[in-house]
């Protein structure tokens, strides 16, 4: 069964299979409510989330979105026919697969996760359903082509979210983070919708490359809305950077990261985050064209992403640097990442920037893997109620060798350690950033140097505590729940195959970014 | 023959077997170990002894065993390779008989000196000697200059393990240490030397096509290439690397002014003071001269430094020898002086001479050694000269193998030492005739022939001669066969030994009896290139004589006799009296300067506690203060950013929301400032 034998709106599948999945999940829950029945929930997400997961991989490697005799192209989706010559809005490419890979792979880890850190909770079919839309949402920003399917699947995925945050009701700091989360959220979108709507009132169009050739139109030397233009640019960015959790949109993360149930932590810190950049990245690539913007605007908006990843990476890993509670280190830590992958944007050059780019594309790939463990060994410290702080994670190692190793694995992965994945992605960032040459640039990959020594000292610390110190109170016997175990195995082993794998996949990312750009 | 080789490293792993038998098993044995230590270097000396023959019937061996490591080097000439391997001619195999033999005899004499004597620690002796046997073995049959670093570096760590090995004492633990870090300075030099012989020639092969030294004299000649840092000229280079690998040959060796360490050494037991001096750690510096002597050939300004430092050390440590009153003190101070002799002999050209002075010495120094360790036994411990007296009647085996012993340290007809010396001092005098540089060491080692009779026969007039000066003197302790047969073997060695180069004779009489000098110029089988004619073609000296050849021969030959016969009869008028009496008043302030060592240990005391310590600790404050306070300085700065970054974060939503309208206001205004868009 070729790829092209189908019908167009399949190249959707992804997503439509996440969707499929959160419906029979509500089925389900209509049918039992209130149903503890973890084993059927977990599973039908799992499966829905593996299911995204091999359509993407199929895409992929059956060549959707490649150019060339053996590519098949790429899908553009609802472009309303031939008298509505707006284009597509939905496209889905190399970039939006690789994406939707990367969501459906967190997905499954988490759901996985969740069967046993959701172990006694209420509520259990509203999370699992909520989860798998607001991962439906994740998916469908990866493909999303204009400037309202944007909007509109980022706010599928970030309603979930909220009340995903609050889903320990009785849990006053989970109740709080999801209001601030809530509110910082409302006041992000209400600034990004307002960038979208002096974006259209600039350029009359909200279809990416709708806007792209209208700016390509101007005239740049008599530019009127240059002032506007610029302003819905930089708001549509204050849209990103909250969704991506970039200062100073970043206020809501240490919060929510910290409230929320770990597994939720997770999916938000890596799926979420790769959803917030897939839009960026194909928001900038397509519609604002760094020449012709450049021209209308008066200035690179690279400029913009420079600061927010040198401002980004330096307050994330700082103030990483003195957290007493290992929730809030790694959400911190999150933040931080969230400054390196901006520098894909921020390397972006007229005649070039798919290294930089992929590199970027490929960090989040090896961050899906090692923040999700790193969270989900978070959450296993939950689960056996061993405390907040890095005194309490004291000595863990004697008693659960196996999930302390993996969270090694995925502290010096974080911290760009060789030979893990995590120096892989690191490393092709800094020559990415070194070889696009400009003085700002160096400036950024000093930065990122300088951040990612400062990251070890913590990152560093959590393994001493786990696997040196002494323990400071006398523990019972550890249980070893599988779903996390197989969950925090599983991604501490991919952590480490991205090694030898990373020819492909860096081909993948890089192929995927020289396609858009 | 030739399938004799194969058993070639047998020889040192021999004793490598014996260390660990005896560190291992030692404490349940029977004599703790030494039955090991003996057999195994029985072994070792029959081997030896096969491999000589094979030598001497044509054969030579040159194989590589192990590689281990392949390295690119900064001329680009070819892969260098660092490899173990083994080369066997006719001067490896005639040291490895000389070390397997001292190394069985010192055990044997353990058995007398240690065992029967009761101490404590055997197993560690046994362990310790079996190691030195080996990693000198190992040394001696190296087939490269990294190799030969490496057990070099081996031999000086178990000189450090045995001259400590009572150390419980106070002496014994600070004269190891010493040993170890004085031999440790030259050795320094000696790996710059070596790294830099590698990456200049790319090779640190000692034979064949791919030595460095083949390498070496291909650069000069200009038909082969090398590399030299900053555009030295090859000559200059070579010069230089050939002196940083002479850093280390000068520690060991104890030349000046690294000599410091070997009188201190005589902390350890006399037998091990015996290996040490006779066949390990000193004779290895003036081997390696010899085994590299084609490298050094190349160079007629190292060479003259190691002549002119081999003269000054001869008359040097014998002045020093004079005044001392501990037996092995003056033995010790002897020992530095005979390896100047080799030095200069070298120095000189004089392969052979330097190869027989190394041989004849090596016999005659382990006898004197254990002689000195039979004294010691037979006056219960007692080690000052003037205690003693008188034991001539009581202990004859003692005494008179100890005279042999004497007579040859002192250069006497017809024992070995003689003959050596006096071919050494030959040489000397024919270049130095040519080369004012040279006339200065041969004068210098022409006085120390006279200093080194006086204090030999002192040594044994004050010990054996004259009325018993103290009561464990007119009682002796008796001693067993095995202190007296090791004596017996060397003595006669000691008398007959110099048959093996009867030189002066032979320029006198024509008659062919130079047979080392045959037996080093590969008349019997030799590897290319290692032979003392190849070598005598590379020396640039010119000789001069005095009148005829027979007439210089008869000139060294009686000049150096002349002075013996004349320091030793200044010693037997002074001190063969029934009861003799200290002459070093008479020497007024001169006495003090010697005693004190020439202040050598003074200076290199300051030197280390004025200099070294003061840089030391400057170094220190600056890493403490500078460097750790740098360091320090920045993760103080980082935390106190953090906790400023965390305080960011109040908790409370609408400072969340007037810090991102800022944060979105302060960026607007930046871009938009720089895009123009206010205007």
């Amino acid at each position: 069964m070729a790829v092209f034998d189908l019908p167009g709106w399949t190249g959707l599948a992804p997503a439509l299979i996440l969707a499929a999945t959160a419906l029979v999940l509500f089925v389900v829950d209509s049918i039992s409510p209130r149903s503890t029945n973890r084993a059927v929930l977990a599973g039908i997400s799992v499966t829905g989330a593996l299911a995204s997961l091999a359509v993407a991989v199929w895409f992929i490697a059956a060549g959707v979105g490649q150019s060339g005799l053996e590519g098949l192209g790429v899908i553009e989706l609802f472009d309303g026919g031939a008298e509505f010559a707006g284009g597509s809005q939905f496209v889905v490419d190399q970039m939006a697969l690789y994406f939707m890979i990367i969501v459906a792979v967190v997905t499954a880890l988490v759901s996985v996760a969740s069967y046993d850190y959701m172990d006694g909770h209420t509520y259990q079919a509203e999370y699992y359903s909520l989860m798998i839309l607001a991962a439906t949402g994740m998916s469908l920003m990866a493909a999303a082509n204009s400037l309202v399917t944007i909007f509109i699947a980022l706010e599928l995925a970030s309603l979930p979210s909220y009340a995903l945050v609050a889903i320990l009701k009785d849990n006053r700091g989970s109740v709080e983070a999801s209001l601030k989360y809530f509110l910082i959220g409302a006041l992000s979108s209400a600034i990004m919708v307002y960038g979208i709507s002096l974006i259209y009132g600039a350029t009359g169009s909200l279809q990416l490359d709708a806007i792209a050739s209208e700016l390509a139109a101007a005239d740049a030397d008599d530019y009127a809305y240059d002032g506007i233009l610029g302003l819905g640019i930089l708001m549509l960015i204050g849209g990103f950077a909250f969704k991506t959790a970039s200062v100073p949109f970043h206020f809501w993360a240490p919060e929510a990261y910290e409230g929320a149930p770990a597994p939720i932590s997770a999916f938000l810190s890596s799926a979420s985050k790769a959803a917030g950049f897939v839009i960026a990245f194909r928001v900038f690539t397509t519609a604002f064209p760094l020449e012709v913007t450049a021209g209308l605007i008066g200035i690179d908006w690279t400029w913009a992403f420079i600061i927010l990843a040198i401002v980004t990476m330096t307050v994330g890993n700082f103030a990483a640097a003195t957290q007493d509670t290992v929730k809030r280190m790694l959400a911190y830590s999150s933040i931080g990442h969230a400054g390196y992958a901006l520098i894909g944007l921020a390397g972006l050059t007229v005649d070039g920037g798919e290294l930089v780019m992929g590199a970027a594309m490929m960090h989040l790939l090896v961050y899906g893997f090692m923040n999700t463990g790193a969270f989900l060994f978070v959450a296993l410290a939950e689960y056996w109620g061993v405390g907040r702080t890095f005194e309490d994670y004291n000595g863990l190692a004697t008693q659960a060798p196996v999930a302390c190793f993996a969270l090694g694995i995925f502290m010096f992965s974080l911290a760009g350690i060789p030979p893990l994945g995590g120096f892989w992605s690191k490393y092709f960032l800094f020559t990415g950033a070194i070889g696009v040459g400009s003085t700002a640039m160096l400036v950024v990959a000093a930065a990122l140097v300088v951040n990612s020594a400062l990251s070890l000292y913590y990152y560093s610390r959590l393994v001493k505590a786990v696997w040196i110190e002494d323990p400071l109170v006398d523990r019972d016997a550890l249980t070893q729940p599988t779903g996390l175990y197989a969950a925090i195995v599983f991604a501490a082993v991919m952590t480490v195959v991205l090694l030898p794998a990373f020819g492909p996949v860096s081909e993948t990312a890089i192929e995927a970014a020289a396609a858009v750009i | 023959m030739e399938g004799v080789f194969s058993y070639a490293p047998a020889i040192a792993a021999f004793p490598l077997v014996a260390f660990v038998i005896a560190l291992a098993f030692g404490k349940y044995m029977p004599k703790k170990g030494a039955f090991a230590g003996i057999f195994a270097t029985l072994g070792s000396l029959v081997l030896s002894v096969l491999m000589l023959v094979a030598v001497a019937s044509g054969e030579v061996y040159h194989e590589t065993l192990y590689e281990w490591a392949i390295g690119e080097t900064p001329s680009g000439i070819g892969g260098i390779e660092f490899t173990f391997g083994i080369l066997i001619d006719p001067l490896s195999a005639l040291m490895l008989v000389i070390v397997s033999l001292i190394a069985f005899l010192v055990h044997v004499f353990s058995l007398g000196y240690m065992n029967a004597e009761g101490e404590t620690g055997l197993p560690r002796y046994y362990a310790g000697l079996g190691l030195f046997t080996f990693s000198m073995l190992a040394f001696v049959f190296a087939d490269n200059l990294l190799m030969a670093f490496m057990f070099f570096e081996l031999v000086g760590l178990c000189s450090f393990l045995l001259i400590g090995f009572w150390f419980r004492t106070r002496s014994a633990p600070s004269a190891a240490k010493k040993a170890f870090l004085v031999t440790r300075f030259g050795d320094y030099f000696f790996l710059i030397g070596v790294v830099a012989i590698a990456a200049t020639f790319g090779t640190l092969q000692f034979a064949g096509d791919g030595s460095f030294v083949a390498a070496a004299e291909a650069a000069m000649d200009g038909t082969g290439e090398a590399w030299t840092p900053a555009g030295i000229g090859i000559e200059s280079w070579v010069t230089v690397t050939g002196l940083l690998v002479l850093g280390g040959v000068i520690g060991k060796s104890a030349q000046f002014p690294l000599h410091t360490w070997l009188p201190d050494a005589m902390e350890g037991p006399t037998t091990v003071s015996a290996l040490i001096h006779a066949a390990t750690m000193v004779a290895a510096g003036v081997y390696l001269v010899a085994r590299m002597f084609g490298y050094y050939a190349l160079s007629p300004t190292a060479l003259a430094i190691i002549a002119f430092v081999g003269g000054f050390t001869a008359l040097f440590a014998a002045t020093m020898g004079v005044v001392k009153d501990d037996i092995k003190q003056v033995l010790a101070y002897s020992t530095i002086s005979q390896y100047g002799y080799m030095m200069l002999g070298l120095g000189v050209g004089g392969y052979v001479a330097g190869v027989f002075h190394l041989m004849n010495h090596a016999f005659f120094k382990a006898l004197l050694f254990l002689g000195a360790g039979s004294v010691i036994v037979i006056m219960h411990h007692e080690q000052d000269m003037w205690k003693m007296g008188g034991l001539k009647d009581k202990a004859p085996v003692t005494y008179y193998t100890f005279l042999a012993g004497a007579l040859a340290l002192a250069g006497i007809i017809p024992f070995s030492g003689f003959w050596s010396k006096d071919e050494i001092l030959f040489d000397a005098m024919i270049v130095g005739l040519e080369e004012p540089v040279i006339l200065a060491a041969y004068v210098m080692g022409l006085l120390a022939v006279f200093f080194t009779g006086f204090y030999t026969f002192r040594m044994v007039f004050l010990t054996f001669h004259g009325e018993p000066r103290s009561e464990t003197a007119e009682d002796p302790h008796p001693v067993g066969w095995s202190i007296k047969a090791p004596l017996i073997v060397l003595g006669v060695l000691a008398l007959v030994a110099g048959i093996a180069n009867l030189a002066p004779v032979a320029k006198l009489t024509g008659l062919d009896i130079t047979f080392l000098q045959g037996w080093l110029d590969g008349e019997y089988g030799a590897v290319e290139g290692l032979t003392y004619g190849a070598y005598s073609d590379l020396l640039a000296y010119e000789t001069g004589v005095i009148g005829s050849e027979q007439l210089t021969v008869l000139l060294a030959a009686g000049l150096s006799l002349l002075l013996a016969f004349s320091g030793a009869g200044l010693a037997w008028k002074l001190y063969n009296v029934p009861e003799p009496v200290a002459h070093k008043e008479r020497l007024g302030s001169v006495r003090e300067t010697i005693e004190a060592n020439y202040y050598q240990d003074e200076y290199q005391v300051w030197l280390a506690e004025g200099l070294t310590l003061p840089f030391a600790r400057a170094a220190d404050r600056f890493d403490q203060t500078v460097i750790d306070g740098l360091v320090d300085g920045v993760s103080t700065g980082s935390r106190s950013a953090g906790s400023r970054m965390r305080r960011l974060q109040t908790g409370i939503v609408t400072n969340y929301a007037a810090l991102l309208v800022a944060g979105f206001i302060a960026l607007l205004v930046v871009l938009g400032f720089l895009g123009g868009w206010f205007l």
